[in-house]
């Protein structure tokens, strides 16, 4: 039970996500009202690409020396390019942000490998509070970090929530830290 | 209520087996009236070997009218028995067999003996117009499906037919068996020679006919004939073994005319369910363990339908 | 092996236990259990079995203990929720096969279960109901992981049929290394030391409680001009409908002020409808339908006689309910219910027809002389019978028990099972255990256990429920987070 209080800083500080990879979490402090959190995966490594690109090659070179078929090399070349470049704009997430404006709103942020970003920016009054959820997971229960929002017809009702960190998912102490910042700027507005 | 590892001093009151009362035992305590109200084989019949025999003599019996049912197929099917002749000899027996039946009946209900005859004599009339109307259909019905999965579909009817007989009240013989021998004897009538050549290079001149007389016959052994053996077994006991005997020597004779290995079999089939089987039973019994106690479901044995009717 | 832990096992004296909730002492009494109990049947499935996992969690929660409860999902009822006094239950993604029971392949339930108590630090898995495959799985896996396990049989089976040779065997295997089981009843308890061929002496009998101050009397809602009979249960041929529709004409030819009001669904309506079709009774006999739990008590209290026609009942919590209410209660004798209440609170009749007609003409009889106690004398000595309290006392001693005992490891257990269940089923559930076994070594390897985050504890000696209550400084934000998870229906599957 990590029940030790992680007290809040500026510095960078590593922790796991939920499969054992070492993940890290930068926290800037603006202003009073407005921090920032930095989740950060480990970087694409090129040694395991290189494994994974030499598989594939490896393999179609097998079918090719069988069926003596050079379509099999080129559709080997053209699967592993475009696997990479889809991997690296659409499934690997470098780095997910989450911007708390005190008054403002929040913005949710995920980079990707290649650079790409997507952004979502949730209003102040839309948000209801930060709670740390539990929920089931691919044969597992997890905690995860999300935004519960208002629903505009019952003032005291949730209408959706949005999960939060949502690729690297972080275990337990580094959603207790987050949440607990974000908490400090929500009592404050 | 006590603890549960540990029962406190000597208990001096008795056990009770109640709940409303806290008793002075642990919960898990075993008292030497556990289990006291156990009781075994409580129902248990103890069963006399001829008369499981004779039990068993019944399903002897359907098995025979199988085998009798196949063979006169086979003897169609060669082309060795034309179907007039058949149906000539179904006539004589339905005719001998109902004056039998007739004979039988009980004294009581002789007063609506005419009602009867004549009501019969209609289901018999609408019977065979209908089948003789419909036979060239019936005919054609299973006609394009290849002839091993007719077989098989046959054996399995036939099989369900054994199976699904009410044995313990055969008359009048219950829906689901005639509707499965009636089934079998349409897809044996398929594939009677009249479409085909005969290996002799002649065509029947009617397979129409030939369908006729299958169900005909189909009727006369599956329905009609349950129903005179149940008579006879229950007005002429002695008659009835004989009959009994007499039937499985003609299954046993006729099938084997055509298939002696076939004949083994089924006189083998006959031998083990009529003396066999019941020896087995009556074995078997002193194995029997069966517990009962006051965790049984309660059963209803009052007719509670008089109420409702 | 899979042994995690070895707990302490020395027995502590009663008297040492915290009783007061409120005041969470830093030094916790060696003696508090994490408890899972896990059964298909729980709320929004309604029933005996339902309310007795709810009340005892309830009760030991209240008593200190750290308690969970594993189900599988009912509809858009999937993931994590808390109940009253942050009792958390899982509702797990399992399949549903029939009547609410999940299917069992003895493994594709472990990963998750493992999960579960893994993170809730469990070290007592309580499986409830012999109906439920996932009690049965999770039995199995706890037996695995190595922790301790009680079973509490809430049903009685025969031995006659097919079936029941089936489920009794599944039974043995299920129950041959499990550490202690509870029954209902001493009738229950017999059956299941025959079913399950146990050892009579880790079978503790607890019977099932009623909470009184929901059964209370209340004769100004009855009427003075009648005699009102109720009926509340299941139309189902096993609570002897069938008896019933015999009943109902016989006596109302009999006695033109009499009423019957009968409550529940089921199949067997139609041959009470058929009744009162036939013999006119529309006007006497009032089919209710279907009764929330709440509406028991207010039907109940219309009546002067309580009838049961069961034919088979572990304990049959109704009469217990009717009695509370201050009914006169008339019941077949079968299975536990000659135990539960007093010969004075009871008319018991065999399970006919006759029988029934006679003991309720009896009691008809001396209803009409007045020579009947009053119902809030009923209910003063029923009250006292049957408490959830006392349930969760002698269920907590049990699992101070089983706590001290061994749970056997893989080589004993597979000797057990193929010593005692037999050649072809042992054998065939030992190789099973062997698999489950290699399966959790697997899913060890895939999740480490030192990556699950161990839960927040709602429940139990630090649970933050009370904390949230207290509003005590340093718990303010997971009070927080435990209100916002409470409160709304956003338990997601990500």
């Amino acid at each position: 039970m990590q029940n030790g209080d992680p007290h809040i800083g500026m510095e960078d500080e590593t922790y796991t996500d939920i499969n054992g990879k070492a993940i890290s979490l930068e926290c800037q402090s603006h202003s009073g009202f407005c921090r920032e959190f930095t989740v950060s995966s480990a970087k694409v490594s090129i040694g395991r690409v290189m494994v994974y690109t030499c598989a594939v090659w490896l393999s179609a070179y097998t079918i090719f020396f069988f069926t003596e078929n050079t379509a099999v090399l080129s559709g080997a070349i053209i699967v592993t390019l475009v696997g990479m470049m889809v991997h690296i704009h659409f499934v690997k997430v470098d780095h997910e942000t989450l911007l708390v404006i005190g008054s403002l709103g929040v913005q949710v942020s995920s980079s990707y490998a290649s650079g790409r970003e997507s952004t979502d920016f949730i209003e102040m009054d839309k948000i209801k509070d930060i709670v740390i959820n539990e929920a089931i997971h691919m044969q597992r229960v997890i905690y995860y970090l999300c935004i519960l929002l208002k629903d505009p017809t019952d003032p005291e009702g949730v209408s959706s929530v949005v999960p939060l960190f949502q690729s690297s998912k972080p275990r337990l102490n580094c959603l207790i830290k987050v949440y607990k910042s974000c908490q400090e700027i929500l009592a404050k507005c | 209520m006590g603890a549960d590892s540990g029962a406190g001093p000597g208990p001096s009151v008795p056990w009770r087996k109640v709940l409303w009362e806290r008793q002075p035992f642990p919960d898990n305590y075993v008292d030497r009236r556990f289990l006291e109200e156990l009781r075994r084989n409580e129902d248990l019949r103890q069963y006399r070997y001829w008369a499981v025999v004779r039990e068993a003599g019944l399903v002897a019996q359907q098995i025979t009218c199988v085998a009798l049912f196949v063979t006169l197929w086979l003897y169609m099917e060669q082309g060795l028995l034309s179907p007039a002749t058949l149906l000539w000899t179904g006539l004589l027996c339905a005719l001998l067999g109902y004056g039998l039946y007739q004979a039988l009946a009980p004294q009581a209900d002789s007063d609506n003996q005419q009602r009867t005859r004549w009501s019969d004599l209609q289901s018999a009339a609408i019977f065979l117009s209908f089948t003789f109307g419909f036979s060239p259909v019936l005919r054609t019905l299973t006609e394009s499906v290849s002839t091993d999965t007719v077989y098989a579909m046959t054996a399995l009817m036939l099989l369900a037919h054994l199976v699904a007989f009410p044995y313990a009240q055969p008359s009048p013989p219950g829906s689901l068996s005639l509707n499965a021998a009636l089934f079998a004897s349409v897809c044996l009538a398929s594939r009677l020679p009249g479409d085909r050549h005969i290996p002799g290079g002649a065509h029947s001149p009617s397979s129409s006919l030939h369908t006729f007389t299958m169900l005909c016959w189909a009727l006369l052994v599956f329905a009609l004939w349950p129903c005179l053996r149940q008579r006879l077994r229950e007005r002429a006991p002695s008659g009835f073994g004989c009959v009994c005997v007499l039937m499985g020597m003609c299954g046993v004779v006729g099938l084997g005319s055509l298939w002696p290995g076939g004949a083994v079999l089924l006189a083998a089939a006959l031998g083990a369910v009529t003396l066999l089987c019941p020896l087995l039973l009556i074995r078997l019994q002193s194995d029997k363990d069966n517990i009962q106690g006051p965790w049984d479901e309660a059963e209803i044995r009052e007719d509670l339908a008089r109420f409702l009717h | 092996m899979g042994q995690r832990r070895r707990e302490a096992a020395v027995p502590s004296p009663p008297g040492n236990r915290h009783s007061d909730m409120l005041t969470v002492a830093p030094q916790v009494p060696a003696k508090k259990h994490n408890i899972c109990m896990v059964s298909d049947f729980f709320y929004p499935n309604m029933g005996g079995v339902e309310s007795h996992i709810y009340q005892l969690s309830q009760c030991l929660i209240e008593k200190g203990h750290k308690v969970v409860i594993a189900t599988h999902a009912y509809g858009t009822r999937k993931g994590v929720r808390y109940l009253t006094n942050g009792l958390k239950v899982y509702y797990l993604p399992l399949q549903v096969m029939y009547n609410q029971s999940t299917s069992t392949t003895c493994f594709h339930s472990l990963p998750l279960l493992r999960s579960v108590f893994t993170r809730e630090r469990i070290t007592l898995v309580h499986a409830h109901s012999s109906f439920s495959a996932m009690a049965h799985d999770a039995l199995f896996h706890a037996k695995t992981m190595g922790l301790n396990t009680v079973f509490t049989d809430h049903s009685l089976f025969g031995f006659a049929d097919v079936s029941s040779v089936l489920t009794n065997k599944l039974l043995t295997v299920s129950l041959c290394d499990t550490n202690h089981i509870v029954c209902v009843s001493y009738t229950s308890k017999e059956n299941t030391v025959l079913r399950a061929a146990l050892n009579p002496e880790i079978v503790s009998v607890i019977p099932n409680a009623v909470d009184p101050t929901d059964f209370t009397p209340d004769p100004s809602q009855r009427h003075d001009d009648r005699i009102t009979i109720v009926v509340v249960s299941r139309l189902v041929y096993r609570k002897g409908i069938d008896l019933l529709g015999g009943i109902i004409p016989d006596l109302c030819l009999k006695h033109p002020d009499l009423h019957f009001l009968i409550g529940g669904e089921g199949p067997k309506r139609i041959v009470l409808e058929e009744v009162r079709e036939k013999y006119q009774l529309h006007d006497r006999v009032r089919l209710l339908g279907a009764l929330e739990h709440k509406d028991v008590r207010r039907v109940l209290v219309q009546g002067h006689i309580f009838l049961n026609t069961s034919l088979t009942e572990a304990f049959c919590m109704a009469i217990v309910e009717g009695a509370s209410c201050g009914l006169q209660v008339v019941s077949t004798r079968v299975g536990g219910i000659p135990e539960v209440l007093p010969e004075d609170l009871i008319t018991l009749c065999d399970p006919t027809v006759r029988s029934l007609c006679e003991g309720l003409e009896n009691v008809i009889a001396r209803q009409r002389s007045g020579s009947v106690a009053s119902p809030a004398s009923i209910h003063a000595k029923v009250c006292t019978l049957y408490t959830w309290r006392n349930v969760a006392e002698r269920t907590e001693k049990v699992y101070d028990r089983v706590a001290g005992q061994e749970v056997l490891p893989l080589d004993r257990r597979l000797v057990r099972l193929t010593t005692h269940c037999g050649h072809v089923a042992g054998s065939l559930f030992a190789f099973v255990a062997v698999l489950d076994f290699l399966f959790l070594l697997f899913l060890r390897w895939l999740f480490p256990d030192h990556l699950m985050d161990v839960a927040m504890d709602t429940t139990g000696p630090q649970g933050l429920w009370r904390g949230a209550l207290d509003d005590r400084k340093g718990t303010r934000s997971k009070s927080a987070m435990l209100k916002n998870e409470k409160a709304g229906p956003h338990q997601t599957k990500l």
